[in-house]
C-alpha cells in the first residue's frame, strides 16, 4: 500500500474527457484527491455484498467485475471494468452494498476517501455532473445488458458483449486496429450473459470458423468489424460517448 | 423411477451431435449430448442439454460419463421443483 502519485489520478481525467472538457481549476482538484494505491491478485473482492464502504476505487491497471452470488454457488456478472472506471461509486450515496466488486485479473487500483470525492464534488458542479452522467451511462449499459440476457441469442450476446467492451477500452485508448486484451474465460462470459460454458464455446467456435474474430490467449482480434455488429444488433448510442463512436 | 435412453442425433450447429434422450416412464425429461474434441478437457463428457420440468434448473456442469449424468437425473427429478 502507498500513496498514489498524481499521475494515477491523470487516469481518472482521461476517463472524464470522455465525458466532459475537463477546466484546469477541475484538474487540478482531482490531482489533489487523497488516494491510497493497492495492488490486488485476480479474484479478489475488493468490496462485498452488504459492506459498507468508507472509499471507492479507481481502477488503473487491470479489470473487475460486478457479481451476484445465488444459492449453489451460481455467480451472475453484472458488468465488466476496465481502467479509469469507478465501479463502486455509487457507494458514496448509497451506503450499503448491493452486490459485490472483484478482480477479474490482478489489478492496481486507487482508493479515494468518500469525504474527499464529496468534497471534490460539493466544489466542482462540472465534476459532480460528469460523475452523474458515467452513472447514467452505466445505468444504460445494464439497460442493453437486460436486453441481451433476456432476448437475444448466444452468439447475439457474446458479440455484442464484445463489441461494447472494445468501444469502452477504444474510449480509453486501450484499444485500436480491431484487438484488445480479453482476459475475460469462457465460465467469464458464460456467468456475464447467462447461458453455459459449453454454449459459450460453441458460439466461439462458430464465429471462429466464419471468419468473424479470434479469442486466442487474452486477446480479442476483430476480423470484419461491421459483420460482427451486423451480428450484435450493436448500436452504440447507449455507451453515449462523446467522440463518433468506431475503432 | 426407471431411465431409460433413446440414442439421437442433434443438430446443435455444432459440432456437438451425438445424444440420447433420457425417458422416465415413458415421459422426455432430459436430452444429454457428449461434448465433441472442441471442447478440450470436457471432451467426451456428457452435457444437460435440456432439462424439463424441475431439470432445467440448476444447470448442471457436464457429467464424466452417462451414469454420472443418469444419477443426477434420477436425485433431481426425485426432488420437489422449488
Amino acid at each position: 500500500m502507498s500513496l498514489a502519485a498524481g499521475t494515477d489520478l491523470s487516469l481518472l481525467i482521461r476517463k472524464l474527457e470522455t465525458i466532459i472538457t475537463v477546466s484546469d481549476v477541475e484538474r487540478q482538484a482531482i490531482e489533489r484527491l487523497p488516494v491510497t494505491r493497492r495492488q490486488l491478485s485476480a479474484h479478489q473482492d475488493i468490496v462485498r455484498d452488504g459492506d459498507h464502504p468508507k472509499q471507492c476505487c479507481l481502477l488503473l491497471e487491470g479489470w473487475a467485475f460486478r457479481y451476484k452470488l445465488l444459492d449453489e454457488g451460481k455467480r451472475q456478472i453484472l458488468s465488466v471494468h476496465i481502467p479509469g472506471d469507478i465501479p463502486d461509486l455509487q457507494s458514496l450515496h448509497l451506503p450499503v452494498m448491493d452486490h459485490s466488486l472483484s478482480t477479474l485479473t490482478a489489478c492496481t487500483l486507487a482508493f479515494i476517501p468518500h469525504e474527499a470525492m464529496l468534497d471534490l464534488t460539493r466544489n466542482h458542479p462540472g465534476i459532480t455532473a460528469a460523475l452523474w452522467r458515467d452513472t447514467l451511462v452505466d445505468a444504460a449499459i445494464f439497460r442493453e445488458w437486460m436486453t441481451n440476457i433476456g432476448r437475444r441469442s448466444t452468439l447475439g450476446r457474446i458479440t455484442h458483449l464484445f463489441c461494447e467492451i472494445y468501444l469502452k477500452l477504444h474510449a480509453m485508448g486501450l484499444a485500436r486496429d480491431f484487438a484488445c486484451e480479453m482476459p475475460l474465460t469462457q465460465g467469464d462470459i458464460a456467468d456475464a450473459i447467462g447461458v453455459s460454458n459449453v454454449h459459450v464455446n460453441r458460439v466461439l467456435q462458430e464465429l471462429r470458423g466464419q471468419g468473424l474474430l479470434t479469442l486466442q490467449g487474452q486477446r480479442l482480434v476483430i476480423h470484419d468489424w461491421d459483420a460482427l455488429t451486423n451480428r450484435a444488433e450493436f448500436d452504440p448510442a447507449y455507451l453515449h460517448q462523446k467522440r463518433p463512436p468506431g475503432p | 423411477m426407471t431411465l431409460s435412453l433413446q440414442p439421437v442425433r442433434i443438430r446443435t450447429e455444432s459440432s456437438d451431435e451425438e445424444g440420447q434422450l433420457v425417458m422416465a416412464e415413458g415421459l422426455l425429461v432430459a436430452i444429454l449430448i457428449q461434448l465433441s474434441a472442441d471442447h478440450g478437457a470436457e471432451a467426451g463428457h456428457w452435457f444437460l442439454e435440456v432439462g424439463f420440468g424441475n431439470l432445467g434448473y440448476p444447470r448442471p456442469a457436464p457429467f464424466l460419463d452417462l451414469t454420472d449424468a443418469l444419477a443426477w437425473i434420477t436425485t433431481q427429478a426425485g426432488q420437489r421443483s422449488s
